[in-house]
Parts: structure tokens; C-alpha cells; sequence
């Protein structure tokens, strides 16, 4: 990696400029795969495509100094959640959803109202002034992060342990079959 | 340096577009992905703010952290739901599933 970025360094392309092209391509590519998942038909490619977003929001992570985030992204997302809704999709039946006919009106519709929201979103976005970026501000380490959840954040990180024992629990019970 | 407020476009485009996807499709499992969808442009958001804001103590990323757990256990139980309906009516499309419909 660093070969490269230096053969792209003889040729005039400084180390800023592939951080920004990497970057600006690496949105792109995440905001067309999202695309496709709210657009695909078939409900495996769906998944397919998540999986694929999913990955391009773990580099987007890297690009925020959080690496550790995006470690977990992968893991949990892409190895665990994807693969548990293609289990659901395997164990439903309609791959194929519906006719494209009574899809017109319903998507004429919602695509106003994500669209509306969308240029609300942007305007608010451009209008605000952010605070200028510290130029010294080191990215947090995994061991400080590690050391905060324990200490400082104690508390809410066992309530995500009940919470998960929970959801655990109630995934055996709604899940499984009745006797008959 | 990119700046923030490109991250923050992003995850802007990304949530209308889980918006878009929740409204229009039937099938329970594609809402569900969504809904991912949203919870991801959310935690792009959450981690862009931990870095530019200057805090030291990383509060963004730990949220996104717990962001990430809540969206777990609640794709287990929403797809957990999902098979437990279309044991029970044979049909995950939305607009079919209507017994608690008068």
C-alpha cells in the first residue's frame, strides 16, 4: 500500500490528494450499493448488497479514526446480522417481491417525502458553520476506549448486557414452534 | 483534510435513502435492512462528531458502540417476528398480513 502511494507520489499525486480520491470514491461506491438495496427486487441480492454497504461504512469508520468501530462493524454486521437475515430469507419463501405495477404510486410518494427530508437535511447541513477542526487532537486509543467503557460508562454497558440477554431470551420464545 | 461536513453529507444521504426503503417496501425483511440503513447513517454521524468536537474521551464512539449492540438485538427479535408470522400466515408481505385487522 505504502508502494503504491509512493509510485503515485513520483507521478505528482501527493499523499493528500489519494486520501481525498480513496475517500470521495469509497462514499460513492457506499451510497450506490445503499442504492441498490432499497431498489433491488430480489430480496437475496438485497442482502447482498447490505453487506457490501455495510463493509464501505467499516472504511468510511477508518477515515474517522475509529478503528476499532470498524473492526466491529464487520464482525457483528457483516459476519453476524447479514448472515442472520439470510437465514430469514431462506427460511421465508417471496425472494421475488410483488409486481412492479403497485409499486408506482407508493414509490412516487415515499421517494417525495426521503426526497424532501433529504434537501432539508443538506440545507441545514451547508447553513450551519462548524467548529473548526483542532489540528493536535490525537484519535482515541483502544485501550482508552476500553477503559472508559469500564469505568465512566460502567453502567450503560451492563444495561447492553441485559438488554442483549433480553432480546436473547425473547428471539427462543417468539421463535419457537408450538406444540400441537 | 476532508471536512465534516462531507461525512455529515453522507450520512444525510444514506438515512433518506433507509427512509426511502422503508417506505416502499413490502417485504418485512427489506424494512428491516432499512432500517439498518438508518442506524448506520446514524452512527456516521455520532463517530464524525467525536472526532471533529475535540472530546477526549471518545463518548461518540462508545455510543456508536451501543447504537451497534441495540441494532443487533433488535434484528434478532424483528426477524425472529418475521419467521413466527409466516409460520403462522404463510406471507411476509406487509400489506397480506392483516389479522389483527378488523
Amino acid at each position: 500500500m505504502s508502494g503504491l502511494i509512493h509510485l503515485l507520489n513520483n507521478y505528482g499525486l501527493s499523499h493528500e490528494v489519494i486520501i481525498k480520491a480513496t475517500f470521495y470514491f469509497i462514499a460513492g461506491l457506499t451510497l450506490l450499493f445503499a442504492l441498490f438495496v432499497v431498489l433491488s427486487r430480489n430480496i437475496f441480492h438485497v442482502a447482498v448488497y447490505l453487506a457490501a454497504t455495510l463493509v464501505g461504512i467499516a472504511c468510511i469508520y477508518l477515515y474517522l479514526d475509529a478503528e476499532f468501530l470498524a473492526v466491529v462493524q464487520v464482525l457483528i454486521y457483516v459476519g453476524a446480522i447479514v448472515t442472520l437475515f439470510i437465514f430469514t430469507i431462506m427460511l421465508t419463501a417471496d425472494i421475488d417481491t410483488g409486481s412492479i405495477r403497485g409499486m408506482i404510486r407508493r414509490v412516487s410518494a415515499s421517494a417525495l417525502v426521503s426526497l424532501a427530508l433529504f434537501f432539508i437535511l443538506i440545507k441545514v447541513i451547508t447553513m450551519t458553520t462548524w467548529k473548526v477542526v483542532l489540528p493536535g487532537n490525537a484519535p482515541i486509543s483502544l485501550s482508552e476506549l476500553g477503559k472508559s467503557l469500564m469505568l465512566n460508562y460502567a453502567l450503560p454497558f451492563e444495561v447492553i448486557s441485559l438488554i442483549s440477554l433480553a432480546a436473547l431470551i425473547g428471539a427462543i420464545v417468539i421463535g419457537k414452534a408450538e406444540k400441537r | 483534510m476532508i471536512p465534516q461536513s462531507h461525512f455529515l453529507l453522507l450520512g444525510a444521504s444514506l438515512f433518506s435513502i433507509g427512509i426511502f426503503g422503508v417506505l416502499t417496501r413490502r417485504n418485512a425483511i427489506g424494512i428491516l435492512m432499512s432500517i439498518e440503513l438508518i442506524l448506520n447513517a446514524a452512527n456516521i454521524n455520532l463517530i464524525t462528531f467525536d472526532k471533529f468536537s475535540g472530546n477526549p474521551d471518545g463518548l461518540g464512539q462508545i455510543f456508536a458502540l451501543f447504537v451497534i449492540a441495540i441494532a443487533a438485538a433488535s434484528a434478532v427479535v424483528g426477524l425472529c417476528l418475521v419467521i413466527s408470522i409466516y409460520r403462522n400466515s404463510k406471507t411476509i408481505l406487509i400489506n397480506k398480513i392483516n389479522l389483527m385487522k378488523w
